[in-house]
């Protein structure tokens, strides 16, 4: 019986839909909804922004921030909410409560309640992911680091980012592959666990696992 | 000729077209049918042409039909359309009972392809009650509006909601557009094909002569304004702006209209502009034909700066053309144009004639940020804005709609 491990490399596409919530014009609305929304909700607004196409490359992660910085000016909860990192909390509600702490605490500072322009307003979202199989396996650490820096964005995203919210340990994909090669891997694990990855796009996602492997490797390994 | 997957690869890289094809794999044979209003003009024709021919290609059963009525059908649907765009506008007795004849008689002709499809989608309002004439419908009928629906005139919008509320799905370009409505509405923002007569990279000698074709100077700055001749597009608002820019800078301008079978309206705006434009040598009043690509595709290439200054607007496309080949765009701050230019890094947003030619004058002024903002567009685009994410997005979304919807699924 043959029980080494095997790496699949899957691949996933994201398509975003309504979440069916009224939108927000100002924040004591956006609070509103934050309190009440579908979890999937948050989770869209806060980690596959990453993966959705855009024309800009924003200075925050999140699309609460965003509009509260661009369509209401209001920059101090923007950067508030802006440091918060998803992955940090047990589960979403624990990032809701956070959030919806944060909101309080600047609209009981506030004297007047900034709102954006009719046409500008915050607009709930979630998406359907599909994941999918590519046919491609991997059979030995080696392998797998040698394919990571030409995985497709979207799988890299799949394993690495979201990896973090369906594995039991929360980490990523590749780390429970290497960590069933007793401790040789276990330097490049540390490596990728120091990754800041919700804070990167994933341009600098796959630079950034390139830059771990080399620094286990000791040189330079092909790829983007 | 139509273009294959493959021709794409060099511009998108294999890994993207092999998503396309792992995704594709598991709606093999499923027979999908798209209905629009017309085969030539317009944002949706063109994207029709590539999106049935790469569905084909990947083991799809596409299929392209096209709604055709009277005169009256065709002022009818022009009022839907203005009127989805916020414009008020009467809906008589007779513009109804045309609409609902001629998707009547589609539906007759067309019942048997539409019932038996797997997927259906219904472009924009003009076909979109051909739904309730094909009450044996067997697969999932999407309504995709290509409009800025976002604030539409609501008398009108009260009669169109009872016909796409009974749609499976709804498709809208940008979250702002969508209408609430009893079922699932995704977005899915538009593209464009890079490989397409009107984006394909042109021999600056065709690009020379496209300019030489209408008496343009090569050795001024050239502005250009690509849109149907609309009122939305503001092109008199265009004339204006390059008329103060012309105090302090020399210049030419292009105004060019490609006709659309579907927009009985055209003729009348263009009148307007010529009058606006005076005679003025420098303003060149293009009326093209529908598949005039090729000059479209030169006249933008040849521009220093192209203009998209819209009073309303869906997406945008030809915002996306213009960034495509590395051209700062100066647009008006509508709809999609806001998510594709960004001050100072794609173009500018401006919201009247006067910033029109106040940013017009800075660009010329600062050519080191032409080029930046140029290099900027172009990638934006290359990374999310061709026709191949767009598919990527119509096989997920097909996926989703036939594995019921689940946040999260997991293809065999």
């Amino acid at each position: 019986m043959n029980d080494k491990p095997v790496f699949s490399i899957k691949d996933c596409a994201l398509i975003t839909r309504m979440a069916g919530l009224d939108s927000a014009l100002n924040i004591r609305e956006m609070r509103e909804r934050v309190a009440v929304c579908p979890i999937e909700c948050l989770y869209h607004h806060f980690c596959e922004t990453v993966i959705r196409p855009t024309f800009d490359d924003p200075e925050f992660r999140n699309d609460f921030s965003i509009w509260c910085s661009t369509n209401l000016g209001e920059k101090k909860l923007a950067e508030q909410l802006g440091i918060l990192n998803p992955y940090d909390f047990n589960n979403l509600e624990e990032l809701r409560a956070k959030m919806m702490e944060i909101i309080d605490e600047r609209l009981s500072e506030l004297y007047y309640i900034p709102s954006a322009q009719i046409g500008e307003d915050f607009q709930f979202m979630r998406a359907v992911t599909v994941v999918f199989d590519t046919g491609k396996q991997i059979h030995s650490p080696d392998d797998l680091i040698r394919h990571i820096p030409f995985m497709s964005d979207s799988s890299l995203y799949y394993h690495f980012v979201e990896a973090h919210r369906r594995t039991p340990e929360s980490t990523d994909d590749f780390t429970v592959f290497l960590k069933d090669f007793n401790h040789e891997y276990q330097p490049l694990i540390e490596e990728f666990a120091r990754i800041d990855f919700y804070f990167l796009n994933l341009h600098e996602l796959r630079l950034a696992l390139k830059k771990a492997i080399e620094s286990i490797v000791g040189a330079e390994v092909p790829g983007a | 000729m139509p273009k294959s997957l493959l021709d794409y690869e060099e511009i998108v890289g294999k890994i993207n077209i092999s998503i396309l094809r792992q995704l594709a794999e598991n709606l093999k044979g499923a027979r999908v049918v798209h209905v629009n209003s017309t085969r030539v003009g317009g944002g949706v024709a063109e994207i029709l042409d590539w999106l049935i021919s790469l569905m084909n290609e990947l083991g799809l059963e596409a299929s392209w039909e096209v709604i055709s009525g009277p005169p009256e059908f065709y002022f009818t649907t022009k009022t839907f359309h203005n009127a989805l765009q916020g414009k008020p506008a009467s809906l008589t007795k007779t513009m109804v009972e045309a609409y609902e004849e001629t998707n009547r008689q589609t539906a007759d002709k067309l019942r048997g392809t539409l019932e038996d499809a797997d997927f259906v989608f219904v472009h924009d309002p003009q076909p979109a009650a051909l739904l309730e004439y094909c009450p044996n419908r067997k697969g999932k009928w999407i309504w995709r509006c290509h409009i800025d629906a976002s604030r539409p005139y609501r008398r009108v919008w009260k009669y169109l909601e009872e016909k796409v509320e009974k749609y499976d799905a709804s498709i809208f370009s940008m979250p702002s557009f969508a209408q609430r409505l009893p079922h699932p509405q995704f977005i899915i923002a538009p593209s464009i094909d890079p490989l397409s007569n009107k984006n394909c990279e042109l021999d600056p000698t065709e690009i020379r002569s496209a300019l030489e074709t209408y008496g343009i100077e090569n050795s001024k700055p050239v502005l250009t304004q690509i849109s149907r001749f609309d009122r939305f597009k503001d092109p008199i608002g265009v004339i204006q702006a390059f008329n103060m820019l012309r105090e302090t800078i020399d210049a030419d301008l292009i105004l060019a209209g490609g006709g659309a079978s579907d927009d009985p309206e055209g003729q009348m705006v263009l009148e307007e502009v010529l009058e606006a434009a005076n005679g003025d040598r420098q303003i060149h009043i293009l009326n093209l034909p529908g598949d005039a690509h090729r000059m479209i595709n030169a006249l933008q290439r040849a521009s220093t700066i192209v203009l998209q200054k819209s009073l309303q607007e869906g997406f945008g496309l030809t915002v996306t053309e213009a960034l495509w080949k590395e051209k700062p765009v100066i647009g008006g701050n509508v709809g999609g144009i806001r998510l594709q230019v960004h001050n100072h890094h794609t173009g500018f947003l401006v919201n009247t004639p006067e910033g029109a030619a106040l940013r017009m004058r800075y660009l010329l002024r600062h050519p080191e940020e032409l080029e930046y903002m140029g290099k900027t567009g172009k990638r934006f685009v290359q990374e999310n804005f061709l026709l191949t994410r767009h598919l990527r997005e119509y096989l997920t979304l097909m996926l989703g709609l036939r594995r019921g919807l689940a946040n999260y699924l997991i293809t065999e």
